[in-house]
C-alpha cells in the first residue's frame, strides 16, 4: 500500500473547492447578500411619535373582523415579516386577514418617560380605535407577542372597544414561577437588594447595546457557536443567507424607555401585581376576569425566555368560556421568525372571525 | 473510493466548541447566580450612576454658561412637538366625533322628514275627508229640510183625511136623512 493511499483511508481527501469557497463568504460576510424580508405591500394608517399603524390589506378578504398585531417592546415589529414564505403576515393576508401591525418604532431619549400604562392606553387604545374606523369592521382580534401578550392581554381587560379575540403568544404573565433570570437575581429583585433604577435613569433609555449585553447575560453570557456554525456551512450560500438576516434580527433590538422598565421589573417582576389584580392603567384596575373574549394561548416549547409556566396562570384568571392553550413546538423567536405563528393563528381565528 | 467522505475539519470543531459554550456559560451562571454578585452588581451600577449623575450636572452647568444645549433642551423641544401632533390627533378625533354626530343627526333629520311626510299624507287625506263630510253634512241638511216639509205635508194630508171623514160622515148623515125623507114621501104619497 502506498504512501498516499494509506493517508486517503485515514483521512478524507480535502475539497479544495469548499474551502475556498467557504472562506470566501466568511472573510466576505459583510457583504453577503441578505434575504428580504417587511416585503409584504402595506400602508400607513396612522402615526404617533415613533409608532405607526400599518395596515396589511388580505390578498382577497374572506373574514370580516381583522387582526391587530402587538409586538413586544424589545424587537423590531419586521419579526411579523420576515423572509418571504416564513412571514406571519403573509400567511395571514394569503389567508383572507386585514392586517394591522403596531410597530412601536425605535424610542428616543425624548421618550424616556413613556410607560406601559402610556403604551396600553395612548397607543394600543388609539391604534385599536383607528383600525376599527379605518376598517369599518364592528370588532376586531387582538395577537399580542411576548411583552406585547401582556399588554395585549391588559388592555383587553380594560377595553371599552369591541374585542372578538384574544391570542396571547409566549406572554410572561406570571413571574413568581420559574423565569428565565437567574433565581438569585430574581431574589435580589424582590427583597430590594438589587435595584437598577438609578443606573437606569442615568440613561433615560436602555441603549440597544445594553438591551443585548442583558439578554445574552440573562441567557448565553458566551455565545460563539453561531460563528462556528456559520464556518461550518459556509459553503452553502442559502444558509449564509439565512444567516445573515438572522444575525441582523438578533443584534437589532429596540431601546426600552425608563418608565416603562421600571414598571415591568417593579410591578410585574418584583411584585407580580398582573396576577394579583393590583395592578392599574391610568387609575382603571386591571382585573383578568373582565376577559371574556375567545382566547388563545400559544407557549413555545423550545423556548429558554418564557415558559409555559409562565403564561398559562392566565387561563384560569379570565372568565372566556372559550379558552384554548397551546404549545408549539418552536423557540422563542422561531415560533415569529419561522411562520408557524401565522398557521396557528389562521386555524384557531378561522371558525372565530 | 468513490464513496469517500471529505474531510470536514470544521465539523469536529464545531461539536467541540459547543460543549466548550456550555461548560463556559455554566461556569459563567454558577458564579454569578449567588447574593455575592448581586450586590457587586448593584454596588458597581450604583457607582456608575453617581458618576453619570456628576458628570450630567457639570454638562448642565457648562451648557449654562456657554449657552450651548443640553440633551434635556433637545428633549423639551422634541416633546413640543409630540405635544403639537397630540392635539393634532384629538383635532382629528374630535372632527371624526363631530362627522359621527352629524351624521346620525342627519339620519334623525331623514326620519323626521319620512315622518313628516306622512303626517302631511295623512293631513291631505283628512282634509279631502273633511270636505267630504261636509257635503254630506249639507245633502242630510236638505235631506232633513225636505223631511220636514214631508212631515208638514204629512201632517196637512192627515187634517184632510181627517176633515174628509168628517165630511164622509156627514155626507152619510144627509144621506140617511135624504133617504128618510125619501121613504117619508114616499110613504105619504102611497096614503094619499
Amino acid at each position: 500500500m502506498s504512501r498516499d493511499t494509506l493517508y486517503n483511508n485515514v483521512i478524507p481527501a480535502l475539497d479544495i473547492e469548499k474551502e475556498i469557497n467557504r472562506w470566501n463568504r466568511v472573510l466576505n460576510i459583510t457583504n453577503q447578500p441578505k434575504l428580504s424580508i417587511n416585503q409584504t405591500p402595506k400602508q400607513e394608517v396612522w402615526k404617533k411619535n415613533k409608532a405607526s399603524l400599518w395596515l396589511y390589506p388580505a390578498v382577497e378578504k374572506k373574514y370580516d373582523v381583522p387582526i391587530f398585531l402587538i409586538n413586544s417592546l424589545v424587537n423590531r415589529a419586521y419579526c411579523f415579516d420576515f423572509t418571504p414564505g416564513a412571514s406571519v403576515i403573509e400567511i395571514l393576508v394569503n389567508a383572507g386577514y386585514d392586517v394591522y401591525l403596531l410597530d412601536w418604532g425605535f424610542p428616543g431619549y425624548e421618550d424616556k418617560d413613556i410607560n406601559l400604562e402610556d403604551y396600553i392606553d395612548d397607543y394600543i387604545r388609539k391604534g385599536v380605535q383607528r383600525s376599527l374606523r379605518h376598517s369599518g369592521a364592528a370588532s376586531i382580534s387582538l395577537v399580542g407577542y411576548c411583552l406585547g401578550g401582556v399588554l395585549a392581554a391588559v388592555y383587553t381587560a380594560i377595553a371599552e372597544e369591541p374585542i372578538r379575540n384574544l391570542a396571547l403568544v409566549v406572554p410572561p404573565i406570571d413571574w413568581d414561577v420559574n423565569t428565565f433570570i437567574p433565581d438569585k437575581w430574581l431574589e435580589g429583585i424582590k427583597n430590594g437588594t438589587l435595584n437598577l433604577d438609578r443606573f437606569i435613569d442615568g440613561y433615560g433609555i436602555i441603549p440597544k447595546f445594553y438591551q443585548e449585553q442583558m439578554f445574552k447575560a440573562l441567557n448565553t453570557p458566551i455565545s460563539y457557536t453561531p460563528y462556528i456554525n456559520l464556518l461550518n456551512h459556509a459553503d452553502d450560500k442559502r444558509f449564509v443567507e439565512k444567516w445573515c438576516t438572522m444575525n441582523n434580527y438578533l443584534t437589532d433590538t429596540v431601546p426600552f424607555t425608563r418608565a416603562a422598565y421600571k414598571q415591568l421589573v417593579n410591578d410585574f417582576i418584583k411584585d407580580n401585581k398582573l396576577v394579583k389584580g393590583e395592578f392599574a392603567v391610568h387609575g382603571k384596575k386591571v382585573d383578568f376576569r373582565n376577559i371574556k373574549e375567545n382566547l388563545l394561548v400559544l407557549s413555545s416549547k423550545y423556548d429558554t425566555l418564557v415558559h409555559q409556566d409562565q403564561s398559562s396562570p392566565i387561563m384560569d384568571l379570565v372568565s372566556s368560556e372559550d379558552k384554548t392553550l397551546e404549545e408549539v413546538k418552536a423557540g422563542h423567536l422561531n415560533i415569529a421568525l419561522s411562520g408557524k405563528l401565522g398557521v396557528e393563528l389562521d386555524k384557531w381565528l378561522c371558525h372565530r372571525s | 473510493m468513490t464513496n469517500q467522505k471529505s474531510f470536514d475539519p470544521y465539523d469536529l470543531f464545531n461539536k467541540f466548541s459547543t460543549q466548550w459554550e456550555k461548560q463556559v456559560n455554566d461556569l459563567i451562571m454558577t458564579n454569578t447566580n449567588n447574593p455575592r454578585f448581586t450586590r457587586l452588581l448593584q454596588k458597581s451600577t450604583e457607582t456608575s450612576a453617581i458618576y453619570k449623575e456628576m458628570f450630567k450636572k457639570s454638562q448642565d452647568l457648562l451648557g449654562d454658561h456657554l449657552h450651548l444645549p443640553t440633551k434635556d433642551d433637545v428633549t423639551n423641544v422634541a416633546k413640543l412637538a409630540l405635544q403639537t401632533e397630540e392635539k393634532l390627533d384629538s383635532l382629528e378625533e374630535q372632527i371624526w366625533k363631530l362627522q359621527d354626530s352629524i351624521s346620525s343627526t342627519n339620519k334623525e333629520i331623514e326620519s323626521i322628514v319620512g315622518v313628516s311626510s306622512d303626517i302631511i299624507k295623512l293631513t291631505k287625506q283628512l282634509k279631502t275627508e273633511l270636505t267630504k263630510t261636509k257635503l254630506e253634512l249639507a245633502e242630510t241638511k236638505e235631506l232633513r229640510s225636505d223631511l220636514k216639509v214631508m212631515k208638514n205635508e204629512l201632517a196637512d194630508v192627515k187634517g184632510l183625511k181627517e176633515e174628509i171623514s168628517i165630511l164622509l160622515q156627514i155626507m152619510s148623515e144627509k144621506n140617511i136623512d135624504k133617504k128618510n125623507q125619501a121613504v117619508s114621501e114616499l110613504v105619504s104619497t102611497q096614503s094619499k
